[in-house]
């Protein structure tokens, strides 16, 4: 799952990416609206965490911007302001914004509302996924294969997350670096291929079948039935 | 006709109101009058019936044994006239109870229909909540007295409702401002807390973040309170030396100034006197300085002088920093404004400093004026009343002008201060 935090304030921006990362999130940072902007129109995010006070281009004027080329799966935008006027937050959800957040927040709400957000996507309403005897908690950060925990990296968690999310798709390399890594992530390296390996040496190690399988020359695949 | 206060308390709600006594007075006034104007006639028949007797003579007269006593043409005409005025007084005193019941009715309807714009402008006043000042009562009509006074209304909630929107402004703009730092200090403890193998660089990093934010937050506090002290016009009257407090608000600026490579020119002429709280004055004069240094460039020349023209004190800060767009230089005092968010926040500005000049020069009942030309400079001068000539300490080696002192001090071809050369209200 990949996400921009846009935020003019260095300080704070810095912090929601630290800490999203660590929820397994690939995190990209903008600190204005105009990078906001650049960044939203050449990456698929799956979520933009915006701060609605920004120098240069307006919050809400990002939102618009990234409403207008939003194609296929939409990106779902949570807007971050530090005015908690209902005029300011009707404006921003009328424009085009998902869910928003006052300053100063909880962070652990912004994680949820983070995971909500992913969730409305994948049409679900728990926080756990389930596919086939895989089992995911996404705000425990545990997984579970066959009720034996899988200990997995970070990286691992997020590229699970992201294959149970779209369970039956096929995911090209391209996409799996585009949702999972962010923009920092070597497109020349096969850090894709070797992840995807250790995920499936490590789903394999709890016995049974393997769930990841490869589609030659497209991609890899998680299977919905064991 | 006031009644007294133990007598209105015990009226009943009706009987209290103005259109009730309005009623009862009209009504009085009016019986009143009807009863002198119907005594008058009466008492006017009365006496011009007595006083003309229109036959005389008496007698009796006889036949077949018996008499009957003649009526006088006068007792008779006495006895007629008697019964008339009988009839006169009782048709006049149903008259008179008549009018005063219709005067009553005529009364209360008059009254209510006076009354009734003023009923109109209790309603409304009584809905408006000091929440939604919106409200306006309008009266329609005639620009008559009650017009007026509805108008009149009208305008003072106009400005109540400004006053209210600026400090609702105000308010929504200080609560963001706290909020930002706030936001940083809570989600960089949540963030450190949460990883349990953060190693001491993080840590480190963490608490140097929050140190950073908390620092802004003192400076908003400060700033916050200063503006919010200075809300009422001064309260020190002293005598201060101008050219004394500027001076030394300056010096605090010659270190940071010269780590910048900055010249910090000082012109400031002797013995300028004004009245004032010594504090706030050099306050406006470090916040000016503060602005100056931060946003001029390396290298260049800050010009600080001070000096008085016809009764005014001024003084002015020039620098040769990027000026500001003329489309911007309306909102610089404003609270809160930056002309660019991001850049003068991660410089440590509040935001609240020239708004906090301003307010100072105005609560010493002077002005604010800035030059500026984008790429050329900004210049700031704030002009106050000078302290009468007789309080002030004279001083014989006193620059008679302070004209020269400045076209010395700043060179033409820049935005400098100008003193005023008509003595009217400066314009901008």
């Amino acid at each position: 799952m990949r996400v921009l935090v846009v935020e003019d304030e260095a300080d704070l921006a810095d912090a929601i990416a630290r800490g999203l990362r660590r929820e397994g999130y690939a995190v990209d940072v903008a600190y204005d609206g105009d990078e906001a902007v650049d960044k939203a129109s050449v990456n698929d995010y799956d979520v933009v965490c915006l701060d609605l006070n920004l120098p240069r281009l307006d919050g809400i004027e990002v939102v618009r911007r990234i409403r207008a080329d939003d194609f296929g799966q939409p990106t779902r935008v949570l807007m971050l302001t530090a005015r908690d006027s209902t005029r300011d937050r009707i404006t921003g959800l009328d424009e085009g914004a998902d869910d928003y957040l006052v300053k100063p927040f909880d962070f652990d709400e912004l994680k949820a509302r983070v995971r909500a957000l992913l969730r409305r996507d994948a049409g679900r309403s728990g926080a756990v996924l389930r596919v086939g005897d895989i089992e995911l908690d996404s705000s425990r950060h545990e997984a579970r294969r066959d009720g034996h925990p899988l200990a997995l990296t970070p990286k691992e968690f997020a590229l699970l997350r992201y294959f149970m999310s779209r369970s039956g798709q096929v995911l090209s390399q391209e996409e799996l670096l585009e949702h999972v890594w962010d923009e920092n992530a070597d497109p020349f390296t096969n850090t894709v291929r070797v992840t995807v390996m250790t995920l499936r040496r490590k789903l394999a190690d709890t016995g049974g079948s393997q769930p990841i399988e490869t589609v030659v020359g497209r991609g890899y695949r998680l299977r919905e039935q064991p | 006709m006031n009644p007294p206060g133990w007598l209105v308390d015990r009226l009943p709600e009706w009987a209290r109101s103005i259109r009730f006594r309005y009623t009862l007075l009209y009504s009085a006034v009016l019986f009143g009058l009807a009863a002198v104007v119907v005594a008058a006639i009466y008492l006017v028949l009365l006496m011009s019936l007595r006083s003309q007797p229109v036959s005389a003579g008496r007698g009796t007269f006889c036949r077949y044994g018996e008499c009957i006593r003649l009526l006088s043409l006068s007792e008779f005409e006495r006895l007629v006239n008697t019964r008339t005025l009988a009839r006169l007084r009782n048709y006049s005193f149903g008259a008179l109870g008549v009018l005063f019941v219709a005067s009553l009715g005529v009364g209360w309807v008059v009254a209510g229909r006076v009354l009734r714009p003023i009923g109109r402008i209790t309603s409304v006043a009584r809905e408006i909540q000091a929440t939604d000042l919106s409200r306006r009562i309008e009266l329609p009509g005639p620009d008559d007295e009650l017009k007026q006074l509805a108008d009149t209304f009208d305008a003072m909630l106009a400005r109540l409702d400004a006053a209210f929107a600026a400090q609702r402004q105000f308010v929504a703009d200080a609560s963001h401002e706290l909020r930002n730092p706030l936001a940083i200090i809570r989600t960089n403890v949540d963030v450190a807390l949460a990883d349990p193998r953060a190693d001491p660089e993080d840590l480190r990093h963490t608490i140097a973040v929050v140190k950073r934010a908390s620092d802004r937050m003192a400076r908003l506090v400060d700033d916050l309170l200063a503006l919010a002290r200075r809300q009422e016009p001064t309260v020190e009257h002293e005598l201060v030396d101008l050219g004394a407090a500027v001076a030394e608000a300056s010096d605090d600026f010659l270190v940071p100034a010269a780590a910048r490579q900055i010249v910090l020119d000082r012109a400031i002429g002797p013995g300028v006197v004004v009245t004032g709280d010594r504090d706030a004055l050099k306050r406006a004069v470090a916040n000016l300085l503060e602005n100056a240094v931060r946003l001029a460039p390396e290298g260049s020349r800050i010009r600080l002088a001070t000096g008085s023209e016809g009764g005014r004190a001024w003084i002015a800060v020039a620098d040769e920093g990027p000026g500001i767009a003329p489309e911007d230089q309306p909102h610089v005092f404003d609270r809160f404004w930056r002309a660019d968010k991001g850049r003068a926040r991660a410089d440590g500005g509040t935001g609240l400093g020239l708004a906090i000049v301003r307010q100072i020069a105005e609560s010493h009942g002077g002005q604010i004026r800035l030059q500026s030309k984008p790429g050329v400079g900004s210049s700031f001068v704030i002009w106050l009343p000078e302290a009468a000539p007789a309080s002030a300490p004279a001083e014989p080696g006193r620059v008679p002008g302070a004209s020269a002192l400045t076209t010395a001090a700043i060179p033409a071809g820049r935005p400098r201060p100008r003193p005023p050369i008509n003595r009217g209200p400066l314009s901008g």
